[in-house]
């Protein structure tokens, strides 16, 4: 269990991460969401005590890790693709870290096995793809076996076959009963592999919820209407307390179901040629969020955005 | 949930053996170590070699005021700048390479992890130095006996604590310059530090200030650790007294080791 309490960090003027407050619970993925730059590699970073938040606290089962006993023991942590010394073998990163907490050097040869890099053990680490570092990023935080597991962008730099890889093996892993919390810009793929979702943007929560409520609470689910009357449709839709989008192909309706619409439609006299249910993705809901939270965005963007959604 | 996958770890928390054990294994783990205490140990004694070959069969006016102690560790300056980058580079090495956060997350503690580092640091580099020094000194002394000129023993008025304290003032340097990695993070900006500190500044403070220059570390190093002749004739700034500039070598390092602890310890990694 991670508790971050109003956790603050300012660069000079900047605030990277202001007043952010959430839990990452036992026994299921959470995903940490929100764009580049929002401060989500920060916040893990506080949560690791390299960086010393300014205001707040972020606990791991209750300490802060500087207080933890045995940290690799009890937390593991992808944070950096970059944790290695190019000239050292994959092994003996592995054992010097071993070494570290005490940890039993079979371990080593253990994990190098789990991420499948044992072919590979010997050889420096410099030498390695990005997969390969990422592989073995994930194997030195599995080390310890911990019961907490911090992963910022895991499938960065993976073919497929790894990130399918990675997502079972995170799943694997929360289903051990470990807390695990996945930083990621791929939205589809937290669609995938998340329970939760902690969502920021300019470093302050968003949201916090299930993967399914995210989405139910962006405004999804919006029925489209093709009519020849739109007129009509349109004064009895708005009349029932619905929101609704004309546009070219027809109408996008928000509040009411489809069999209500139906009900309308029989009542009021507009014809129905086409009533199709719109769920929204995942995708669609982070961008409704996190619209305004962008920091770097180029100055024609919000209208391709708006837009793409037919606002 | 958790405590049930801890329940095999060892009670109590990790130490400082095991911090040190890890950093051992890093350094010994890096092919650039070996290279590094190879072509050390390579140019010191070739150093040492040549200046001693240089002062055999001289004039007799040569050997007036001839200390062959310092002729045969002459070798050691180039220990100097060997010692002055490989201490900055045990702890730079770890910021580009970004193992730092891999070394914090095994152990977070931070004082406790720096205070580990610097003691197998500084056990490390003193006994090497120390040793070299040694090396360097029967070596130069076999060179200067064989060729007939005047050389030195052990048991020499001043010659055991000239080895000696050229190895510690040497290691000394090093820990300056492991300080100053803390401070810059980065190997350019600390060996530039060091550089500036141990070969530039005496240039420029001669000009400056001729008194000052005797407490620069370099002046120290030459004129009171590895000097058996105390040179008082009528020289207006005579060299320190081994003993003070030896101190004043701790005070140089321990003071750029505590500039630098206050930030590793209270700054962002």
């Amino acid at each position: 269990m991670i508790t971050a309490h109003s956790l603050t960090k300012r660069y000079g003027d900047a605030t990277a991460v202001d007043d952010l407050t959430f839990e990452v619970p036992a026994g299921e993925v959470t995903g940490f969401l929100g764009p580049n730059g929002s401060g989500k590699s920060t916040t893990m970073r506080m949560i690791m005590g390299l960086d010393l938040p300014d205001a707040g606290s972020a606990l791991i089962n209750g300490r802060r890790y500087c207080e933890l006993d045995w940290p690799l023991r009890e937390v593991g942590a992808l944070l950096d693709a970059k944790a290695f010394h190019p000239a050292r073998t994959a092994r003996n990163h592995l054992r010097w870290l071993a070494l570290a907490n005490d940890i039993a050097a079979s371990r080593v040869d253990e994990v190098l096995d789990q991420v499948g890099l044992t072919s590979v053990a010997g050889r420096r680490v410099g030498k390695f793809s990005l997969g390969m570092t990422q592989r073995l990023g994930i194997a030195a935080a599995l080390l310890g076996d911990p019961g907490v597991l911090l992963f910022d962008e895991p499938v960065n730099g993976l073919d497929p076959e790894g990130i399918r890889w990675v997502r079972h093996f995170l799943r694997d892993l929360s289903r051990q009963g470990r807390t695990v919390l996945v930083s990621s810009h791929l939205i589809s793929e937290m669609a995938l592999t998340a329970d939760r979702l902690v969502v920021i943007g300019r470093g302050r929560l968003i949201a916090e919820t299930s993967v399914a409520d995210f989405i139910a609470r962006s405004g999804g689910g919006s029925v489209r209407l093709a009519s020849p009357d739109a007129d009509t449709a349109t004064a009895s839709l708005t009349r029932a307390g619905a929101t609704v989008l004309v546009e070219d192909g027809g109408l996008t309706i928000g509040n009411l179901t489809p069999s209500q619409i139906g009900d309308l439609a029989a009542r009021d006299g507009f014809r129905i040629y086409e009533l199709t249910p719109v769920t929204a993705s995942l995708e669609d809901a982070f961008m409704q969020l996190t619209r305004d939270e962008v920091e770097y965005r180029p100055t024609g963007m919000p209208d391709v955005l708006a837009t793409e959604r037919g606002v | 949930m958790t405590t049930e996958i801890l329940l095999d770890a060892p009670r109590n928390h990790y130490r400082p053996r095991h911090i040190a054990r890890s950093e051992l294994a890093k350094i010994v783990t890096l092919r650039s170590t070996a290279i590094t205490v190879g072509l050390t140990i390579a140019a010191c004694l070739l150093v040492t070699t040549l200046v001693t070959h240089g002062a055999l069969h001289q004039q007799p006016r040569f050997y007036q005021g001839f200390d062959p102690t310092q002729e045969s560790l002459a070798g050691m300056i180039t220990v100097a700048l060997a010692g002055g980058v490989f201490g900055a580079l045990l702890i730079t090495g770890e910021y580009s390479s970004g193992t730092i956060r891999s070394t914090l997350a095994a152990a977070p503690r931070r004082p406790l992890l720096l205070a580990t580092k610097l003691g197998v640091t500084t056990g490390l580099t003193m006994a090497f130095c120390v040793v070299l020094s040694f090396v360097s000194f029967f070596l130069g002394q076999a060179i200067l006996a064989g060729g007939g000129a005047p050389s030195a023993t052990l048991a020499s008025p001043g010659a055991a604590r000239a080895v000696v304290f050229t190895g510690v003032f040497i290691g000394l340097l090093a820990l300056m310059s492991f300080g100053f990695g803390l401070i810059f993070r980065s190997t350019a900006a600390a060996i530039a530090g060091f550089v500036a500190v141990v070969f530039v500044l005496p240039l420029v403070m001669r000009g400056i200030s001729e008194a000052s220059v005797r407490y620069l570390p370099t002046n120290i190093l030459v004129g009171s650790i590895m000097s058996t002749v105390v040179q008082v004739r009528g020289e207006p700034f005579p060299p320190l007294a081994p003993a003070v500039g030896l101190v004043l070598m701790v005070l140089y390092a321990a003071a750029a080791l505590a500039v630098g602890a206050v930030l590793f310890v209270r700054g962002d990694a």
